[in-house]
């Protein structure tokens, strides 16, 4: 059966359906890199996404193939062969399944080229989240194969293909308030802009390939069907696989939207001090970091109690959960930039500088952003830019206006309501601004 | 050259390899085939016939395409008529259609290895077989040649190879001359008399004068029911000089034919 | 007369229309069985069209286009409006749903995309026969649909089937595939497909 393997496999659609999934896969990735440069993680579930295009891609493909048997005329002569049926179709159904695995594989590849300098954490996950949008894909090719085998008409592929597009976008529709369920027949469900911390439970994966593959199984069952009574059966695995998928899926929404890896939102540190910490998910990044976040610590260490640490800020929200306070850490917000390196480059160690003056996450008074800003430029002794990335414009206006008048200040009175501020924002008290009560 | 197993050295247990008695067949509601009683053994037999006679359709019936609507068909001692298992009888059977469909990206070689994949070859033999079916056809030099390239008759020659690939006990051609040069029409009836040594070949065809050159034994069938069934010989005996035709066996067909219809009008 | 019934005969028109014409009705009850919403979703609207589109490419050619080219008669008037007339359809039976419970799109909206994605399938009809006409649209529609890039002029042209109907840069796209889809089919026709016919005699 090699043999009829490789011809099936040169000659099928399985090249052309491979090279398609491939460059679709790869222009989707490049419309928009910060979605999954941040690690493994983030680039499974991207993927994963990307299936809304690619799932009924492989839809068509295979509707495509399978309209080759109706389209060359060849029933008659094959009628006349003892090979059944089912035997006859294998090698069709092994190229396809060959074709969609490299195609999703290779497009996984590319991605993973663009980010191998610095994604480093690796989880299991990442493999079960691929593997199940393989399943996906071998289910859809073959689900395709058998409809085009049935309904053998010149509008059948892309009708198909069109078909998958809807059901995808409908489902999560269909299924509202039930998010869940859209978990459970959704392969690109919850996928979307994946955190961070994100994580894919090992449970929903385990429901979803209950699912797909009582949907390949429908597949091959209708391939090797002839009469329409064994057509029913095939009603058989798929009433089945629904019902296990819905048994083992939580009935909880935001399954995964909710699920974090405790392990990616660990701190790894440098060896020396003063010590760097970013998440391990962004460990990579940790040498890039540590350079600028030790300038900016530098600029800090002409306060009292200066800080000595900077850590990457872990805090998560909804639900909330805070990394715990220190006196002497600047927490930092790392994210991977569209370049899978560090975003805001040049912007980090001033970033650091005004974080010594930002309130913990989770304190309920924090810090008015231009009093920062105008804080941390008076330590650094610049001009605060006029507009920038990471603050409001409002906030900078203002922190220029609060900057000149520090300036105007005597340095020691200034230095003393800098000082003032910086111990407000780490007792957590800041209803008290730089200018709002007069400090010695 | 091949070895050949010992199944294929026994004696055979049925007298004909083609034996129909009674046989209606169907093609779509117009019954095609109308208590036809045929027996047929080793050897080449040339089926000849008006339009419209049955012939495709007997020939369908007997590659186990269309199923008999009455009658016992029985093909090298299987009962085929049945609900049988249909798969032993169909591993000895040759069939070239005469809309012949292919793949048209396979190469012929690919093609020619497809069909005896489809035909159960053991896997060992197809790559050797393959390659003696294309070159007895002589397709040697367009073996890698893909099959929508090739003109129409080489691609009734890739159909012929695909048909002998398992070197079939029965071999069902219809219309295989079709698009030939008169050059591969001779090696064509070359090829013929080496597959009508040992095994059954029934070949449908419209030209008589290739009936005659090749074929052992002529069978003549008519709006579904055998006319005559005998030599070449017999056949030109049948015909004299009043008869139309440009050659004795076409004056033999048509006088067979004459015959015929003045028979059933009676 | 004859002969236009016998050329809709010939392309396999009635069947196309049909079809055409059930999974127009077949995407309006469902999204009024499913929906609240009067208005149709723009997603939905575009795979609607694309749907249309993708059963009339089939008339574009018919069972033998060698034979067709012996004509006597110049085929490029007919041809323009066979386009034309697709074109027509396409965007009526859309727009006669805004009198009803399921309004498809805005009307801009269904004018482009409808110019622009028979244009585009008329263009690959011309290059690379009927049979393979839907793979560019389809494939590039359903991209434009996951990803429309309304920030940039280049991903406003790539990504132009999903633009909002006012958009200059997507109009421009939609009609340069529509004039030069129409311009390459009526002059070259659809490209020749492969003579599986060869076997057929």
């Amino acid at each position: 059966m090699t043999r009829i393997l490789n011809i099936e496999l040169r000659r099928s659609a399985a090249l052309g359906t491979a090279l398609i999934l491939f460059v679709t896969g790869v222009l989707l990735l490049a419309t928009d890199r910060a979605i999954f440069t941040t690690g493994w993680i983030q680039l499974a579930m991207t993927q994963r996404l990307y299936l809304a295009v690619l799932w009924p891609l492989a839809l068509a493909a295979g509707a495509w193939q399978a309209s080759r048997e109706h389209r060359s005329k060849v029933a008659e002569l094959f009628a006349s062969t003892p090979r059944p049926q089912a035997h006859r179709v294998l090698p069709t159904l092994i190229a396809m399944a060959v074709a969609v695995l490299s195609g999703y594989l290779t497009m996984g590849i590319a991605g993973g080229l663009w980010i191998i300098g610095t994604a480093e954490y690796l989880p299991v996950a990442a493999f079960a989240v691929t593997a199940v949008g393989v399943l996906a894909l071998i289910a859809a090719v073959w689900f395709g194969l058998a409809i085009g085998r049935l309904l053998p008409w010149r509008v059948t592929a892309p009708a198909l293909g069109i078909a998958g597009m809807g059901l995808l976008l409908l489902i999560p529709g269909a299924t509202r308030p039930h998010g869940w369920l859209a978990l459970v027949f959704s392969p690109i469900y919850e996928m979307n802009m994946p955190g961070a911390y994100a994580a894919v439970p090992g449970r929903a994966s385990i429901a979803q390939t209950l699912w797909l593959a009582a949907l390949a199984v429908t597949a091959l069952v209708l391939l090797a069907s002839s009469g329409w009574r064994t057509r029913m059966a095939a009603l058989l695995p798929v009433a089945l696989g629904a019902a296990l998928a819905i048994t083992v899926m939580p009935h909880q929404n935001r399954f995964v939207n909710d699920a974090i890896d405790p392990v990616a939102r660990e701190l790894t540190c440098t060896e020396d001090a003063p010590r760097v910490c970013v998440s391990r998910i962004h460990s990579g990044l940790l040498t890039e970091v540590t350079a600028p976040a030790r300038e900016g610590l530098a600029v800090l260490a002409k306060l009292p109690n200066a800080p000595t640490t900077v850590h990457e800020d872990t805090t998560i929200y909804f639900p909330d959960s805070y990394p715990p306070r220190r006196a002497d850490t600047v927490l930092l917000d790392v994210e991977t930039g569209d370049d899978a390196h560090l975003a805001d480059r040049t912007d980090v160690w001033m970033k650091v500088v005004a974080g010594a003056f930002a309130s913990p996450p989770d304190c309920e008074m924090s810090v008015d952003p231009a009093d920062r800003i105008a804080a941390a430029h008076w330590l650094i002794g610049s001009e605060p830019a006029k507009a920038s990335e990471d603050f409001e414009p409002e906030d900078s206006e203002r922190a220029v206006q609060l900057w000149n008048d520090l300036r105007r200040l005597p340095a020691d009175k200034a230095k003393a309501r800098v000082v003032a501020l910086r111990q407000a924002a780490v007792n957590c008290t800041a209803d008290i601004g730089l200018f709002s009560k007069s400090t010695p | 050259m091949r070895t050949v197993s010992a199944a294929e050295t026994a004696p055979t247990t049925y007298p004909w390899a083609i034996h129909a008695e009674g046989l209606r067949v169907r093609a779509g509601r117009h019954l095609a085939i109308d208590g036809l009683d045929l027996a047929m053994g080793i050897g080449v037999h040339g089926l000849l016939g008006p339009n419209g006679a049955g012939k495709t359709t007997l020939m369908r019936s007997l590659a186990t395409v269309l199923k008999p609507a009455d009658g016992r068909l029985t093909l090298l001692g299987e009962s085929v008529d049945g609900r049988a298992d249909l798969r032993k009888v169909r591993r000895r059977l040759g069939y070239l259609p005469q809309q012949f469909g292919f793949y048209p990206r396979f190469t012929v070689r690919e093609f020619v290895e497809y069909m005896a994949w489809l035909k159960e070859m053991p896997k060992t033999a197809v790559p050797g077989a393959a390659q003696r079916a294309i070159e007895r056809v002589g397709l040697a030099a367009k073996a890698e040649a893909r099959m929508k390239t090739l003109s129409g008759g080489m691609l009734r020659r890739a159909g012929i190879a695909q048909a002998i690939v398992n070197d079939p006990a029965v071999l069902l051609l219809d219309e295989p001359t079709v698009g030939l040069d008169p050059e591969q029409r001779l090696d064509f009836r070359g090829l013929l008399r080496d597959m009508g040594v040992d095994s059954c070949v029934l070949v449908s065809t419209h030209l008589v004068e290739d009936v005659v050159a090749a074929c052992t034994d002529v069978v003549m069938v008519n709006e579904g029911r055998l006319v005559y069934q005998g030599t070449p010989d017999g056949l030109v005996a049948q015909g004299g000089e009043g008869d139309p035709g440009d050659s004795p066996a076409e004056r033999g067909y048509s006088a067979l034919l004459r015959h015929y219809r003045a028979g059933a009008g009676k | 007369m004859r002969w236009l019934t016998l050329y809709l005969r010939s392309r396999r028109v009635p069947i196309a229309l049909a079809t055409a014409g059930g999974c127009t009705a077949l995407m309006w009850s469902l999204w009024s069985a499913f929906s609240d919403d009067r208005t149709v979703a723009i997603p939905m609207v575009v795979l609607t069209l694309l749907l249309m589109t993708a059963a009339l490419t089939a008339t574009l050619s018919g069972p033998d286009d060698a034979l067709d080219k012996t004509a006597a008669f110049s085929w490029l008037p007919r041809r323009i409006a066979h386009l034309l007339a697709a074109f027509l359809i396409v965007t009526v039976v859309l727009l006669a749903t805004r009198a009803t419970g399921a309004r498809f799109g805005p009307a801009w909206l269904v004018l482009r995309d409808a110019a622009g994605l028979l244009g585009l399938t008329a263009l690959c009809a011309a290059t690379m026969g009927t049979a393979r006409a839907w793979f560019l649209p389809l494939g590039w529609t359903l991209v434009a649909i996951i990803t429309p890039l309304p920030d940039r002029l280049a991903g406003r042209v790539l990504t132009w089937q999903a633009q909002a109907p006012d958009n200059t840069a997507a109009a421009m796209t939609a009609v340069l595939l529509a004039f030069g889809g129409l311009i390459a089919y009526a002059v070259a026709g659809p490209a020749r497909s492969a003579p599986a016919e060869a076997a057929q005699h």
